[in-house]
């Protein structure tokens, strides 16, 4: 495997800045590193050099570049609890009036299995034509992806055995179909929603948003873009609108002396806007 | 000092507070980017691969299984190799699979010096034999061992 140093991740920052306007120099470096060095390995480039000239030159590389590197979320109902509290605490708590016009945003969809998930439960709940979902991506090669519904088979056991703890009120099985050994999810759930093509800068984000679903997406950033991308999705929000985190995500030291956000159920990372 | 154990995906609770009874010192699954504090152990979270960031921070992340892995003992060994070099000891104790094994090997490429539990002792020996085929360890140590060694480097 091709190992990249410092010097070689700045100059791969700089190209793609300079050639696309697309800033990741403020991407945490680890993961950022492993996710290149992955690229390299997948598209069998010989070294770095190769990739800088990739990348210079090749704007459909560039594309599906960006969709290797955003890492995908895991699998389908991650963490069933929080999949349970929605249904059973969250959207009922909701005024059934408040459905129109009701906004649920996704800033960073990749492999789109939190939006399955949520269209899933949405279903399941009869709201999924009452309220409004915008899902953000990146690259054209997620939104293909996304709206073709596959889905790795590997990811699908772990998928299946959330849902059986999300204890759903039918099976994961009834959301897909095998076709020639890989599972194609319903592309009926995600029928009415809005797709928009942005990136890190977040600036077509939409606003009002009653509820945004972004977990396991700022790991890959670090403290500074966190707390940009933070104080952004703040904007974002309606009054006392919610965010929902990965629970191992922090947003503590942005503007802690005058917080925007207050916790309201910490063991799944629930905030809700402060106003 | 970090701790990468293979776990249940979907059970979040219980492990760090059943070591914690065991520890004399604080352990904790950290948050993503929270700063290393010596003295401190810090347990990878249930489905979350655990680095070493920069400025000697913890960064999570849910990339792909690594040896069917997440969290995964080489990501773990990788990227702190890479942050303290030869200011590291990796240790590798009993398990069931070959993760860890490349891991080890990074930190001894990087300088850091290597342990390994002596495989006569192990529940299961292939976390530990594969670990010894890649790499000339430094030491191979029983518990006991490798507990006298820890006590003495501080």
């Amino acid at each position: 495997m091709v190992e990249l140093g410092i010097v070689d991740i700045r100059e791969i920052v700089r190209i793609i800045k300079s050639v696309y306007n697309y800033d990741f120099s403020n991407y945490a470096l680890t993961s950022f590193k492993y996710s290149l060095e992955k690229v390299i390995a997948q598209n069998g480039l010989m070294n770095a050099e190769t990739l800088f000239r990739k990348l210079s030159e090749d704007s459909n590389f560039f594309d599906k570049f960006l969709d290797n590197i955003l890492v995908p979320s895991t699998e389908m109902f991650r963490d069933p609890s929080l999949w349970r509290w929605l249904r059973e605490d969250y959207f009922p708590s909701i005024s059934p009036r408040h459905f129109e016009n009701f906004k649920i945003w996704l800033p960073l969809c990749v492999s789109g299995a939190e939006l399955y998930s949520l269209c899933i439960l949405l279903k399941e709940l009869n709201l999924l034509d009452s309220v409004k979902i915008i899902a953000s991506v990146f690259s054209n090669e997620s939104l293909t992806y996304i709206r073709s519904g596959k889905y790795p088979l590997k990811k699908l056991e772990v998928s299946i055995e959330n849902y059986r703890r999300f204890q759903g009120n039918s099976n994961l099985e009834n959301y897909y179909k095998l076709i020639n050994n890989e599972a194609i999810r319903d592309t009926s759930l995600i029928s009415n929603v809005e797709f928009i093509k942005d990136d890190i800068t977040f600036n077509k984000a939409p606003q009002n948003v009653k509820l945004i679903l972004f977990r396991n997406v700022m790991i890959y950033f670090n403290p500074t873009l966190q707390a940009q991308v933070l104080d952004k999705l703040n904007n974002c929000l309606s009054a006392a609108g919610n965010l929902i985190i990965g629970i191992k995500e922090s947003i503590k030291g942005t503007n802690s002396a005058n917080p925007v956000f207050e916790i309201v159920n910490e063991n799944e990372n629930i905030y809700k806007r402060k106003f | 000092m970090l701790l990468c154990l293979h776990r249940l995906k979907h059970v979040r609770s219980g492990f760090v507070e059943a070591l914690s009874l065991k520890s004399n010192i604080p352990i904790e699954e950290p948050n993503d980017k929270d700063q290393l504090k010596p003295g401190r152990a810090y347990l990878a979270p249930a489905n979350y691969h655990m680095y070493v960031e920069l400025a000697n921070r913890i960064a999570l992340s849910t990339d792909a299984p690594v040896n069917h892995s997440r969290p995964s003992i080489d990501l773990s060994f990788i990227t702190a190799a890479n942050a303290y070099r030869d200011k590291l000891i990796g240790i590798i104790l009993s398990g069931a699979n070959r993760d860890g094994a490349f891991g080890l090997k990074t930190v001894a490429d990087k300088g850091g010096l290597t342990i390994v539990q002596d495989p006569k002792e192990c529940e299961v020996k292939t976390m530990t034999e594969s670990a010894m085929q890649l790499t000339k360890v430094d030491y191979v140590y029983s518990t006991d061992e490798i507990i006298r060694f820890l006590s003495k480097i501080k």
